[in-house]
């Protein structure tokens, strides 16, 4: 298992390099130049091509990847070109928001999603099935900012202010700030309407894929024997098949990380919260070269460690798996 | 030497340029001391270096850090800031202001004389990028006479310094000689509260990107009992709707840069709310390029014409008579916005109307092309670039390919990220018209920096010299009159070149909460909460 565990650290390492060189150098392929926004309207030609040297944006693209890279070993994520921020210290900042955010959202999909497929699996063909599996859809088909849109008009505005349409109340004693007011209901009442715009797509479709899994688990000779012991439906349903029917959505869910990180860029746009995607999105606008490698850097991260997570979860599943 | 104010109306004539509608109540209530102000920008913080960092954004934090020596009124009049007086030499040259003797620094340190001339040292020093040196040019040197007394002389009369010193941009912020050699310009882009030390109403308490900007009450500001608010607290909300939506909900008391398309809709929601605007002072172009780098290197002084709109010709086809400026504002705009022709918006000091030498005239645009061999047979295809910062670029740009489908002109639409477009329009890339709203102009000299032939940001790259020149006798004639006879013949002369294609003015709006109090709309040149109050 260590090995195995060891083995699996060792490959995010080119996969870390290959997703942050692809980025690095598209990033540099797109038109638009950080240094006009920089300098803004003082913009001059002998200006920029000054501050281009002093960035090391004149230099070969391989030749900046390379000392971006050389920096990153020491730790050093570079800085800002447009605010000077140091970039480890912003994402660091805004990395919490987001892992929450997308906790909570995939709680929220979860919630929704194992109730329905148990019900629709244990009832197939019935009314409570049609239902399970049409709501399904519907969650499928409404996108982020639509059911986003739709929750701010319902919870902040038709309800006026019932739910906080905007920004973000740290849990206690996480806020990373000087003014700063961390609390546990502020957060929550915060992090609801994104969780649940952002969970909705994803509750859809982990109903639909554990549904077909349980379907094919309650008719296994286990399942059956488990039945014929004289087990009572609860156990049989949660222990034996819901167990193993979780597999294939597990790993799912594991590979969901990548599109609730993209679908967190809309999110937290939407409700203006300072997470990762804010970040993300606005260094790429603005072009922020040093923001967009920080942004590649720890989403990759992230999605190689979560989907690791997944893949060890299986052996809880089920002991029969086994890593050497 | 004279003083300044008893002919200052005679110096710089009657500024209608902000008309705005004051947030001030009818009924005139004492304030009320305390409160935290939440304010909402569509934008983000770009940095906190007053001097470097670009966009309003900044501006409207820099102006309430800082202090300055003089400061404007919407109706444009000056009044001390940091300076108590002024006296301007009658040949106009020499400028003496005398420093207030109780203005302080953040840190506690003494604004004087001598960080009067360390921040025009500073701005002026072509090391440091100051984004204000542009607007020095006439500065000649800035000498310290005594503690509280600063002497500025210019090479030649300049008929806006006080502009340049009170507003041009955000006017010249005065900064602390020992805090600026202390930090770096990372660390005051950054946003470092230490680093950042202003002689304002309010401190910096913090800025974290993306997060918030929050600013405390300076308690020994100069100027006794002001501000009023305890703390004032700045989010970015960049989506409409959910502006919109923290508004209605009373999270926000104010939004500094509300989207138009919005306006109608909160009036008719909530007619308490405080809707805030005045005479366009930006203008939205549809620029043609008009020369192209002969060498193909971009920004090359060797210049080409370009293929299509250097021939005047087709740029009044097209821009001129092709254009209907009614319908874009109608469509665009609900109407809300005024048609324009001329090169300065109309609520500039000193703007002409000259829509009538551009009237809406499809069968003289098709005898112009016809006479510049474009026809059926040699149809006119051009590229139109727009960009995804404001949705009205797009609605703008596809009016017009339909207004040029009209005349048998072809208009193809390239949209754009603003980064590519401002790229490619700052460094003389390759386009043949783009729909943009540029920089805020409060006074016509103020746009010399946009469109005199030698300026970065003279995107049309038109190489005429007589623009310059009517620029230069502008900024120079200190008779107001004669002033205004400059510029009307300036705005006629453009608007007959079109190297700079007006099409209307871009309407800007302030919203706020029916409790906050006497904030004065000055358009998005000053965002200041000296004076308000929250009554709640």
């Amino acid at each position: 298992m260590r090995t195995y565990i060891l083995r699996r650290l060792l490959q995010i390492v080119p996969t870390i390099l290959m997703i942050t060189l692809v980025v690095f150098v598209m990033m540099r392929s797109i038109p638009g130049d950080p240094v006009v926004a920089l300098l803004g309207d003082a913009y001059n030609e002998e200006d920029a091509i000054k501050v281009r040297a002093e960035y090391g944006l004149d230099k070969p693209v391989l030749v900046q990847y390379g000392i971006w890279l050389g920096k990153l070993v020491q730790g050093d994520w570079g800085t800002s070109i447009l605010s000077g921020r140091p970039v480890l210290k912003d994402v660091m900042i805004r990395l919490p928001v987001t892992l929450e955010l997308i906790v909570l959202s995939m709680a929220v999909a979860l919630a929704i999603a194992i109730p329905a497929a148990i019900i629709g699996a244990l009832r197939q063909n019935t009314w409570a099935d049609y239902s399970a599996t049409s709501v399904a859809m519907i969650g499928v088909s409404i996108p982020e900012f639509f059911a986003g849109v739709l929750l701010l008009l319902i919870f902040s505005v038709g309800l006026r202010g019932t739910l906080p349409s905007s920004g973000w109340v740290y849990l206690p004693g996480t806020c990373p700030m000087i003014v700063c007011t961390g609390s546990l209901w502020g957060n929550m009442m915060h992090v609801l309407m994104p969780a649940v715009a952002l969970g909705i797509g994803r509750a859809a479709l982990l109903t639909r894929l554990l549904r077909a899994s349980m379907l094919e688990v309650i008719r296994t000779e286990y399942v059956t024997t488990a039945r014929a012991k004289g087990l009572s439906e609860r156990p049989v349903v949660l222990k034996h098949a819901l167990k193993n029917a979780l597999i294939p959505t597990i790993t799912v869910m594991g590979l969901q990380v990548g599109f609730l990180i993209g679908g967190a860029i809309v999110v937290e746009t939407l409700f203006a919260m300072p997470g990762l995607g804010t970040f993300g999105i606005d260094a790429i606008i603005a072009r922020d070269y040093q923001q967009v490698q920080g942004f590649a850097l720890i989403t990759a991260v992230a999605f190689v460690v979560i989907n690791l997570l997944v893949d060890l979860t299986y052996t809880f599943l089920d002991p029969r798996i086994r890593y050497a | 030497m004279r003083s300044i104010r008893p002919v200052l109306g005679l110096l710089l004539g009657t500024i209608v340029l902000l008309g705005g509608t004051a947030a001030r109540p009818a009924d005139a209530q004492a304030p009320k001391r305390g409160g935290t102000l939440r304010v909402a920008y569509g934008n983000e913080i770009l940095g906190m270096d007053f001097y470097t960092t670009p966009g309003y954004e900044m501006v409207w934090v820099a102006t309430n850090v800082g202090c300055g020596l003089v400061s404007i009124t919407p109706d444009g009049k000056f009044f001390p800031d940091a300076a108590e007086s002024w006296q301007i030499s009658s040949d106009g040259l020499l400028y003496t202001f005398k420093l207030r003797k109780n203005v302080l620094f953040h840190d506690g340190s003494k604004v004087d004389a001598a960080a009067v001339k360390f921040t025009f040292d500073y701005v002026l020093d072509p090391a440091n990028r100051a984004n204000m040196r542009q607007f020095l040019g006439a500065v000649h040197s800035v000498e310290v006479v005594d503690p509280h007394t600063v002497q500025i002389r210019l090479k030649q009369p300049y008929a806006f310094m006080m502009h340049v010193l009170a507003v041009y941009r955000m006017g010249m912020i005065i900064i602390s000689p020992v805090v600026t050699q202390k930090y770096t310009p990372e660390e005051r882009r950054a946003g470092k509260p230490e680093a950042l030390v202003g002689c304002g109403p309010f401190k910096l308490v913090e800025w974290v990107k993306g997060n918030h900007l929050v600013m405390d009450r300076f308690d020994k500001y100069f100027e006794q009992g002001v501000p009023y608010l305890d703390r004032v607290v700045i989010r970015t909300i960049k989506d409409p709707v959910t502006q919109l939506a923290a508004f209605k909900a009373g999270e926000i008391d104010f939004i500094a840069d509300f989207s138009a398309d919005h306006v109608d809709s909160l009036r008719a929601q909530n007619p308490r709310v405080q809707i805030m605007t005045g005479k366009e002072t930006t203008p939205m172009v549809a620029m043609m390029k008009v020369t192209v780098p002969a060498d193909g290197k971009p920004m090359s002084k060797d210049r080409a014409p370009h293929a299509i709109f250097n021939d005047i010709r087709v740029r009044k086809a097209v821009g001129c008579y092709g254009i209907d400026r009614k319908e874009i504002v109608k469509i665009a705009y609900k109407g809300q916005a005024t048609p324009w022709v001329g090169i300065i918006p109309p609520g500039t000091m000193d703007t002409v109307d000259v829509n009538h030498l551009c009237p809406y005239d499809p069968a003289r645009a098709k005898a112009l092309l016809a006479a510049a061999g474009y026809g059926p047979q040699k149809p006119l295809v051009f590229e139109l670039m727009t960009n995804t910062e404001k949705s009205v670029f797009n609605v703008i740009a596809t009016v017009i390919k339909e207004q040029m489908a009209r005349i048998g002109v072809t208009a193809n639409i390239r949209l754009v990220d603003k980064p590519s477009w401002m790229t490619t329009a700052t460094q003389d890339g390759a386009f043949d018209m783009y729909i943009e709203d540029l920089a805020s102009l409060l006074t016509v000299d103020q746009n010399s920096y946009l469109s005199a032939s030698a300026a970065a940001w003279n995107h049309s790259r038109h190489v005429d010299t007589k623009v310059d020149d009517y620029y230069a006798r502008y900024a120079r004639e200190m008779d107001p009159v004669k002033r205004k006879a400059i510029a009307r013949e300036l705005q006629e002369y453009s608007a007959d070149k079109l190297y700079w294609n007006t099409i209307s003015g871009s309407p800007f709006y302030q919203v706020a909460q029916p409790w906050m109090k006497d904030y004065v709309y000055q358009a998005e040149f000053k965002v200041q909460y000296r004076k308000v109050w929250l009554d709640k």
